[in-house]
């Protein structure tokens, strides 16, 4: 139990009388990327955004690093570590790159600024657009950086929503590749469509269906078994 | 390579960055920044034709008169602008359309344009003072106002418009009930007839150049729009709160998600934007010499309208909202004055229709 | 919602399980009688209150069916009912003397401004988002206020009108003697207003209870569901607008009918708004009895509140503060609206209807 960084028990949430997430329960370890799979309306979605505090749980616990945190504010969330990527407009596009990165930094400190580099260093495109409006990136770029802006803080937790979402194979290999890079120096708990990108950066792996995690298990394992991939994934 | 920096926004360039800004995003739509190419015609004839649609009235009026309603036209579309920013900010950011700045803007007047000068007048500052006690008063004046507006505005954030984020037709209810409650009690504790606001003496009367009459308050009015305009932009686009702010009015929920607890900000910022409406109330009624109720109500008519036509989130949309207002409808008001109001209307009607987010909003 | 049965049916099926339906005709029976007794008693205050009363019931009420049926928030309900009061006031002043034709001369022309600009709004209303539209609708209202104040060669400015009346609503009429009771102009006044309301009334009740209405409901409780089924949600709304607005100019003559006076600010005041969502707000939305309760309400209180609140002042005759507050009652009827709007947003009607629907249930 200690080693869980994030555990949910029984999850409820709902949107007007929708009962979306119907008794969410999972654990994720410390330093084991974990992916999120299951079919469109599971609840992969609406997991990431009640861990982060953006949608309200009925009932249920989350708890971050020995800490309650359903309930709780999104800053304060965000704050005590857990960063969050959305699935749609994870970047501000009326503000510059540059901006964009400023607005995500808690502090202004040396670390931040040296994580910055390393951002930099992981996606160069970003330093060659440092002054343009992130409106004007292409689709690859603009999820570069919204990872890049997570990533600034030295959050333990990463939610990251669909980051592959309309974007070239060519694209979601690169940032495959960026993934894998970061989840060395945090959790990532990622949702994922593309299956090819899921196994590529996740360790561990649950299904939601219907509001609920259906099953769990080892990514490898999982590669395999195309019955469990054809039921709950409609792929294989 | 065409980079957009992160400086302040001049006003005089803005519409025309207003077409390039399409042009931009067009391009960037295919995937890569090109430079643009060549002399393009379209976009020529859009800026000249928004130039030159102001120099129509020439028509119908004399140069000399000409020159002075724009003088006055312009002053008017400040003292508009001082509460139509605050306005679009606190809907862009906060989504919360609020009737009862109208309030803040007559509490303005009256506490800083009448009870202040009234007071001052006391001491002989104000009618026949110096040059220094009538800057002294004006700045006074707008502090006053100010504060008087901030104050009114927090109250009114937090006990009204909490209860009702998110439903945009109880907001406009409540708050138009605000303003109503607000404008009765103006005539509890002043009286509902009209009141003689003072004037300064360094701000009375008018320069005579060239047979142009420009009135010196009209001057320092739009001198503090100008300023007040200056101003916010500078905080929106160099500060961290600016920063903030302009993140918020795009997307809230990522804001908060980034750590920014943004309950906190919504407060501020209606506070500074009802403290904005203060002073252009206190502006106000040093400009028209008098004050009376209902005027909260006939300027949030008006601020309305700046705002839909600049945009609801732009600042900068505001500002050239207030000035078509302004000169519009002074131009309109000298030719024929019973439908000055009309051809606002008509203007906020055609944006509506086409163009429904504003000169500078977003789509 | 249940998704076996059509939005008309439901409608249908919702209001039966709303109401007691023998007990609601005899009431307004009841109510029918006692305001054709009115007059019969001896103090002018209680038929000038009731004349009133129904004149505004039918304002709120066509209020009512494009807020509360039509869920379309609009400020310009003022306008028509001041382009009603004007239209009547302006033929019959500057007519010299006015003639029976005059009247219906002024109902054409109110009903034909009225539908015009009202056909213009819903215009606007389908191709524009909410709130705007509410502003847009404000800015208009005041336009015509703003008219009303400086065309005076037309309006006589901000001082008003005062005319009279053709005929037998004419105060120099003499009167009959009917079964011993003197009926004055002023009395036969009141039964034309009477008479005129109730159609109206049950005109509104008949469109709210015809098809037309039915989709109404069906619409504004779930607008995706009627436009998949085929309801062209569009003419619905024009159809309501239209209605509603005309109706509340028709309102306007009346009012301008019974008090003989005009002015830009009791006729074409924006504020007025806030008086007629207090009265559709405390009697329920979406009801057209409300209107009768929200009527009622707003007369009552506006007729005791000067009285109670001068009467508290009179228990501290020092300070002039309390008293000032006592003149400005108008305050508390703002207040009022505030607070019904918080705190009791299904008015009387809607929650009596609640009441009842759970009785039925059980």
């Amino acid at each position: 139990m200690a080693d869980f960084i994030l555990s949910l028990k029984e999850i409820h949430t709902y949107i007007a009388q929708h009962h979306i997430l119907q008794g969410v329960t999972f654990d994720v370890s410390a330093g084991q990327p974990t992916v999120l799979l299951g079919r469109n309306g599971a609840g992969k979605s609406s997991t990431l955004r009640a861990i982060i505090g953006l949608n309200p749980v009925t009932s249920g616990e989350i708890r971050f690093s020995g800490q309650t945190i359903q309930g709780r504010k999104p800053y304060e969330i965000a704050r005590l570590g857990v960063g969050y990527v959305a699935e749609d407009r994870a970047v501000f596009y009326n503000l510059t790159v540059e901006e964009n990165m400023r607005i995500s930094m808690f502090e202004e400190n040396t670390q931040a600024l040296e994580r910055v580099e390393t951002v930099l260093a992981l996606f160069p495109d970003l330093k060659r657009l440092w002054r343009c409006n992130a409106g004007l990136l292409s689709g690859g770029q603009k999820q570069m950086l919204a990872i890049g802006r997570a990533f600034v803080n030295d959050h333990r937790v990463l939610l990251i929503d669909e980051p592959s979402k309309g974007l070239a194979p060519i694209v979601v290999d690169q940032l495959g590749e960026s993934l894998i890079q970061i989840k060395n120096h945090t959790t990532i708990i990622l949702v994922e469509q593309n299956f090819h990108l899921a196994s590529m950066v996740g360790t561990d792996y649950f299904i939601l269906d219907d509001g609920r995690v259906v099953h769990q298990g080892l990514m490898q394992d999982l590669e395999d078994d195309q019955e469990l991939k054809q039921k709950y994934l409609g792929i294989g | 390579m065409n980079y957009r920096k992160s400086r302040i926004e001049h006003p005089i360039f803005v519409l025309s960055r207003l077409m390039e800004k399409e042009y931009m995003n067009s391009e960037a739509a295919s995937g890569e920044l090109e430079l643009k190419s060549g002399f393009n015609a379209k976009t020529w004839a859009i800026r000249i034709a928004s130039v030159a649609i102001w120099f129509l009235p020439l028509i119908w009026i004399d140069p000399t008169t000409y020159i002075v309603l724009t003088t006055a036209g312009l002053a008017f579309g400040m003292l508009l602008f001082m509460v139509a920013a605050g306005m679009t900010i606190i809907f862009g950011l906060m989504d919360v359309l609020n009737m009862a700045h109208g309030a803040l803007f007559a509490l303005g007047a009256y506490c800083g344009g009448y009870w202040l000068l009234n007071l001052l007048e006391k001491f002989g500052w104000v009618a026949y003072g110096t040059a220094t006690q009538s800057i002294s008063s004006i700045l006074l004046a707008i502090l006053v106002g100010a504060v008087a507006g901030a104050m009114l505005g927090f109250i009114v954030e937090r006990v009204i418009i909490r209860g009702v984020y998110g439903d945009h037709l109880k907001q406009i209810m409540i708050t138009m009930g605000v303003l109503y409650v607000m404008t009765e009690v103006t005539k509890i504790i002043w009286g509902a007839n009209p009141e003689v606001v003072l004037v300064p003496t360094m701000f009375q009367g008018s320069y005579d150049i060239f047979d142009v009459i420009v009135g010196k308050f009209r001057l320092a009015a739009i001198i503090v729009g100008v300023a007040m305009f200056a101003g916010i932009q500078l905080i929106l686009m160099k500060t961290k709160l600016g920063l903030i702010v302009r993140a918020g009015v795009e997307n809230r929920e990522a804001v908060q998600a980034a750590g920014y607890n943004i309950g906190r900000i919504f407060t501020g910022v209606f506070t500074v934007g009802a403290a904005l409406a203060g002073v252009g109330g206190t502006m106000w009624c040093i400009f028209q010499e008098q004050v009376y109720p209902e005027i909260g109500l006939e300027n949030i008519i008006f601020a309305m309208i700046v705002v839909i036509i600049g945009g609801l989130g732009s600042v900068t949309g505001s500002f050239l909202g207030a000035i078509i207002v302004g000169l519009s409808f002074n131009y309109v008001s000298f030719l024929l004055p019973k439908l000055a109001l009309g051809v606002n209307i008509l203007i906020m009607a055609t944006i509506l229709l086409i163009r429904p987010w504003g000169l500078m909003g977003k789509q | 919602m249940n998704n076996d049965i059509t939005p008309v049916q439901h409608a249908r099926l919702m209001e039966h399980q709303t109401k007691y339906t023998r007990l609601s005709f005899w009431i307004q029976a009841f109510l029918v009688v006692v305001l054709i007794v009115i007059p019969f008693m001896p103090s002018f205050r209680v038929m000038d209150m009731a004349a009133k009363i129904m004149i505004f019931t039918v304002v709120v009420a066509s209020y009512d069916l494009i807020l509360g049926y039509t869920g379309l928030l609009s400020f310009a309900h003022a306008m028509f009912f001041g382009i009603g009061a004007y239209s009547i006031a302006l033929l019959c002043y500057h007519s010299g003397t006015p003639q029976w034709y005059h009247l219906i001369l002024a109902t054409f022309a109110a009903l034909i401004v009225s539908m015009f600009l009202a056909l213009v709004l819903a215009f606007f209303s389908l191709r524009t988002k909410a709130i705007f539209f509410a502003m847009l609708s404000l800015a208009l209202a005041d336009f015509f206020h703003i008219l009303g104040m400086t065309w005076s060669d037309l309006t006589l400015g901000e001082d008003g009108i005062t005319f009279s009346l053709p005929g037998i609503f004419n105060v120099k009429w003499s009167g009959v003697h009917l079964l011993g009771i003197h009926i004055t102009p002023r009395i036969m006044t009141y039964y034309l207003i009477l008479a005129v309301s109730v159609i109206l009334f049950m005109g509104l009740l008949r469109f709210v209870r015809s098809p037309v209405g039915r989709v109404l409901k069906s619409i504004r409780d779930n607008e995706q569901r009627s436009t998949a089924l085929g309801f062209k949600t569009f003419r619905y709304q024009i159809y309501s607008i239209v209605f509603g607005s005309s109706i509340a100019s028709l309102g306007g003559i009346l009012f301008a009918v019974w008090l003989r006076f005009v002015d830009p600010e009791s006729a074409l005041g924006v504020f007025s708004m806030v008086d007629y969502l207090l009265m559709v707000i405390i009697g329920g939305l979406g009801t057209l009895y409300g209107s009768i309760i929200g009527a009622t309400f707003f007369m009552a209180t506006q007729a005791w509140l000067p009285d109670l609140l001068k009467g508290i002042a009179a228990l501290f005759p020092d300070y002039g503060f309390i008293h000032r507050v006592a003149e400005r009652w108008i305050a508390f009827l703002g207040l009022m609206f505030i607070l019904a709007i918080m705190v009791f947003p299904k008015g009387v009607v809607g929650t009596v209807r609640d009441m009842i629907a759970r009785r039925k249930q059980e």
